[in-house]
This record gives structure tokens, C-alpha cells and sequence, in this order.
């Protein structure tokens, strides 16, 4: 039996116009207040990677930031395990850990260490426990030989395996990583990969909130991904399903020993593959090699972006 | 109970954080040290020129130095008392920390109490120097209960951390031109007897300017204190100055925790806590 570890409930933010009675007042002119977020529900199960997708400003730093108690909803609830991220706002940080590609979140002239330190310490971890912690997080994530260095001389890529070092400091069971892979390179970023699946599968299992523009990452991590657009979630499902909704269709690239190329377009449940593939033996072809070409996230994101802007 | 039991472990790790950020600007540590010998020494030597003249109405200004010197001392904590909260949350904000360390489960006031105390301990160096370098370098005698006039300091302070968490409530919300740091700042050097006697504010500028001194903790604060250290009064001589300080915590301290209450639920609708 699975539990929910993260519950959103209709919830909505608008930001407020600062003292807008008072421009109203002045006459000075007075901006439109921006709604955010728009009657956004869904759940996170415990143990589960759950990817959020969408363009620059849709409201996925607004969301991550309301389940991380920074900011306060307009209306609706979110709850982490239980805690209300409102009225039980120090314990909802008990369970969670944001790590986020923001460098200026550290202390650019404490060394990478004594930075986690500090950290630990607002946790309450006891030092001795907190050194071991570092110890340990420094060799999960690479970062052992930068331990002393000074967090402004680190490389961007190793400020961010710090951030996700600092988000894992209190062993939480959520994790909200906000792009946890945008700066690394290629070998860095599959790593961090592997550790987050891991921390998925580790006994008791991390639950995992996963932003990225990264839709491929997001395809391979996440068990389930929603989209959300200006504020509004418009689909939540499996990657595979997503990809569905968009188009049942694939299109097969097939190429013979003789040199020849062969590309067709086939709905996903018909026969014109076999009967392809058979009329090619019957002819004395030697399948080489078959490519199948199928819609991604990137169709489905933009799929609804479509949809929005024609309104 | 679980807060309060680690507020001293969060205070500490707060002092740690920036006894090492301190530290790693020695150079300025240094000439900090050099300044404040710099200003005793001038202090010195203008006390001289008013050696034998002081009007005998003015019972504390009898050493024109010891009077400075302690001024200057207390003035330097009573500004940290007021200045330091909303200053914390400034640096926090302007540095970008302020949200990783909202993201721990610290509340917002312990953040602010804890990353004021490292300026707490700071100052008591400096203004201790004052003291130190009078007494040292300049024969500079102090009298009377040292644990009297520390509980002057204290409850000073205390009332002026209250006005520094209407300015943190200010720095918070309109995130800079904050109205009490202005007065208090320009204020406290002029109104409070720093330098000159305030009877002579009344003499020169008339009573209704001369009053604004009353008005002002820090009058009453250093008053106090330079009675017991000066003048070498016992508690009971020193009530009035007393009364009057606890008059204004018991008026400003609920008042300033209801306005940082609003305060922070407002910028936490509106998004802009990290703002600066």
C-alpha cells in the first residue's frame, strides 16, 4: 500500500499589487495582481519521482515554493505527510529538502563545508553527526576533494551538487529538486541521475517533487509528470501515456541488407509492421536495422502550449 | 519546546557562520582596533582643553572624557540593539541566503534573534575597547556597581531590539527607508547626551526641542548608566531612569511583535520575503 507523501489541494496564488490602495489613493497607476497558480490538485505517493514540466513562468518555482513554506497560497491547502504547509509550516521543512540552481543561496566566502555545517546545524544535527553526514554526502556526490574550498571558487556545476549535498543534509523524505542536473556535464549529470533513482528505491524510500526543461531526463526519471501551463495543470499521467494522448502514431524507419530505406507511419495497435516486416522476408530482405520514432514530452508540452495560445 | 531547546545551538551556529565570515577580512578587524584608539586618544586631548571649566551644575560631565568615553561605548551597543535585526535580515536578503536558511525549520524570528548575535558580541568588544584603552592609556577611573550599569545596558538594549524589530518589520515590507532608523540613528547622537550635557539643548534651543531627549530610550539608558559608573549611584538613586525604561518595553514590546507578526505574514502573501 502506497501513501501520499505531498497533497495539493485547489489551490490558487495570486500575488497581491504592494500597498495598492495607497497607488489607488495617489493615482499612480497600479499593476494587474498576477495570478500564479489556478486551482492546481494532485498527489505525490511516497517513493515516487514525480516530474513537473513546463515553460518559464507557468508557476512551477510558484508551486515548489508554496509546498516549501516560502510562500503562502491565496486559497486551497498543501500538505507534506500530514503537515499543513501553512499552519505547520516548521514541520513540513522537517520533511523537506529544496535544492535549487539559485548560487547565491550559499555563503561565498565559507568553504563548501563549513557551509553545510552551518546548515546541519539550523537542523539541529549534532556536530559530530553532522561531520559524518558531510563526510558522507561529499563522497556520494563527488565533492570530497572541495570540501575546504571556498564555495565562490567552485565550479557552477559544483555549486549545484553542493545545493542537492545541502537539500539531502537532514536525510528528508521529500526532495524538490529544481533542475538538479542544468549545469553539470554529461557523466555529472547521469551520476546524479542514478542517485536519485536510488534515493527512490532506499529503504525508507525519498519521495521526489522534479522540475526540469530537460523533458528526455524527466522521461527516464519520473513515474509520473505533470504539465502545468500559465498556472493551470493540464495533464498528469505516466510519460508513456502523456506521449499517447498527444498521438497513438509512430513512425518506423527499416532498413534491409540490400541498402534500402523503408519509412512508414502506423498506429500503435495495427498489423503494418508485421505485414512490412513478412512481405521483406518473403522477398528475401535481411532486416539490418528498425528505428521507431515516437512523439516526446516536447510534443505534448507543445501540444497544450498550443491549445493555450489559440486561447 | 523543541525550538527553544535548540535556539542556543542555532545562536551558536549563527555566531560560528559569522565569526568565519569576520575573520576572513582580518585586515578590517585591525583597523577597527586602531580607529577606536585613534578616537580615544582625540577625545583625550580636547577633554583638555576643558580641564578646571566644566559648570559644576553638570555632575557628570566633571570628566569630560570618562563622560565621552562612556557615551561613546554605549551608544555603539544601544545602536547595534536597534540596528542589528532589521540588518540581519537585509544582509540576508541582499546575499541571497535568506531562503536557504527559511528552508530550515528555524522560525523567522529565532533567525532573526540568532544572526543578530555575532553583532551583539562584536560590539561588546569595541565598545568594551573604549573603556579599555580610557583606562589604560589615559588614567580614565569608572565607579559604582559594573552589574548595575550592565543592567542598564541590558534593559536598554532590550527596549531598543524592540524598535529594531519595527525597523526589521519596515526592512521587511518596504524593504529600504526605514523612518526609525533615521530618527533613532541622527536622533540618539544629538538628543541623548553623547557629547554634551541635554540640559543645554533646553538653554539653547528652548524646551520643546529640548524635550525630544526625554522621548529617546537612549537618553534614559545612558543616564543611567553614567550615574552608577560616574557618579557612583547605588539602585536606589538610579530608579527614575529605571521606571521609565521598563515604561517604554512594556508599551513597545507587544506592539513590535504584533507589527513583525503582520509583517512577515504580508510578505509571505505577496512573495517577497527573499526581496530586497
Amino acid at each position: 500500500m502506497t501513501d501520499v507523501a505531498i497533497s495539493i489541494q485547489n489551490l490558487s496564488k495570486t500575488y497581491p499589487v504592494p500597498f495598492k490602495r495607497l497607488r489607488t489613493f495617489f493615482r499612480r497607476p497600479a499593476k494587474e495582481p498576477v495570478e500564479a497558480l489556478r486551482n492546481v490538485s494532485f498527489e505525490v505517493q511516497t517513493g515516487e519521482i514525480f516530474g513537473l514540466i513546463g515553460r518559464n513562468g507557468a508557476g512551477k518555482t510558484t508551486l515548489t515554493k508554496i509546498v516549501a513554506t516560502l510562500v503562502q497560497p491565496t486559497t486551497g491547502t498543501v500538505s507534506v505527510r500530514g503537515h499543513d504547509s501553512v499552519n505547520q509550516d516548521e514541520q513540513v521543512r522537517r520533511q523537506i529538502g529544496l535544492a535549487t540552481a539559485e548560487e547565491r543561496s550559499f555563503y561565498w566566502r565559507l568553504t563548501a563545508e563549513q557551509n553545510l555545517l552551518f546548515f546541519a546545524r539550523l537542523h539541529g544535527i549534532a556536530d559530530r553527526a553532522a561531520k559524518q553526514r558531510i563526510k558522507n554526502l561529499f563522497a556520494k556526490l563527488e565533492l570530497e576533494e572541495l570540501a575546504r574550498r571556498r564555495f565562490g571558487e567552485l565550479s557552477t556545476g559544483n555549486k549545484q551538487r553542493l545545493a542537492v549535498a545541502r537539500a539531502m543534509l537532514a536525510s528528508p523524505p521529500v526532495l524538490l529538486l529544481d533542475e538538479p542536473t542544468r549545469s553539470l556535464d554529461p557523466l555529472a549529470a547521469e551520476r546524479m541521475r542514478d542517485m536519485i533513482r536510488s534515493l527512490a528505491q532506499q529503504d525508507p524510500p525519498a519521495t521526489i517533487l522534479f522540475t526540469s526543461h530537460n523533458l528526455a531526463e524527466v522521461e527516464t526519471l519520473c513515474a509520473r509528470v505533470a504539465i502545468i501551463s500559465r498556472g493551470e495543470i493540464r495533464a498528469i499521467d505516466t510519460p508513456k501515456n502523456l506521449r499517447d494522448l498527444t498521438s497513438g502514431s509512430e513512425t518506423v524507419h527499416i532498413t534491409v541488407s540490400s541498402g534500402e530505406k523503408i519509412s512508414f507511419t502506423r498506429e500503435r495497435n495495427d498489423d503494418r509492421l508485421d505485414e512490412t516486416i513478412r512481405q521483406l522476408q518473403n522477398k528475401g530482405d535481411r532486416i539490418v536495422d528498425i528505428e521507431t520514432e515516437r512523439p516526446t514530452l516536447l510534443d505534448v508540452l507543445e501540444r497544450y502550449e498550443a491549445a493555450d495560445s489559440r486561447g | 519546546m523543541n525550538s527553544l531547546r535548540l535556539l542556543p545551538r542555532r545562536i551558536l551556529a549563527f555566531v560560528a557562520r559569522d565569526f568565519r565570515l569576520f575573520v576572513s577580512y582580518r585586515m578590517q578587524f585591525f583597523l577597527r582596533i586602531v580607529s577606536v584608539l585613534a578616537v580615544v586618544t582625540t577625545l583625550f586631548f580636547i577633554s583638555k582643553i576643558f580641564a578646571g571649566f566644566t559648570d559644576p551644575q553638570f555632575s557628570q560631565w566633571r570628566d569630560p572624557l570618562a563622560t565621552w568615553l562612556t557615551g561613546l561605548a554605549v551608544l555603539n551597543y544601544f545602536m547595534t540593539g536597534f540596528s542589528s535585526l532589521a540588518n540581519s535580515i537585509r544582509q540576508e536578503q541582499m546575499q541571497g541566503t535568506l531562503e536557504s536558511v527559511l528552508l530550515t525549520p528555524i522560525n523567522l524570528p529565532t533567525v532573526i534573534v540568532a544572526s543578530s548575535a555575532w553583532d551583539f558580541l562584536e560590539t561588546t568588544f569595541f565598545s568594551f575597547l573604549y573603556l579599555f584603552f580610557g583606562r589604560v592609556f589615559f588614567g580614565v577611573q569608572y565607579r559604582g556597581s559594573f552589574f548595575l550599569a550592565l543592567m542598564f545596558l541590558i534593559l536598554t538594549t532590550v527596549v531598543l531590539a524592540c524598535l529594531g524589530i519595527l525597523s526589521a518589520s519596515f526592512a521587511m515590507v518596504f524593504k529600504r527607508g526605514d523612518p526609525f532608523g533615521i530618527f533613532l540613528g541622527a536622533g540618539s547622537a544629538l538628543f541623548s547626551g553623547v557629547f554634551f550635557p541635554t540640559q543645554l539643548l533646553k538653554t539653547y534651543a528652548g524646551p520643546k526641542l529640548g524635550n525630544i531627549s526625554l522621548l529617546l530610550p537612549t537618553t534614559h539608558g545612558l543616564d543611567g548608566i553614567r550615574q552608577v559608573l560616574i557618579e557612583g549611584h547605588q539602585f536606589s538613586q538610579v530608579t527614575q531612569p529605571l521606571f521609565i525604561l521598563l515604561g517604554f518595553l512594556i508599551v513597545l514590546l507587544p506592539f513590535s511583535l504584533w507589527v513583525f507578526g503582520r509583517a512577515v505574514r504580508r510578505a509571505k502573501r505577496e512573495g517577497s520575503l527573499i526581496q530586497y
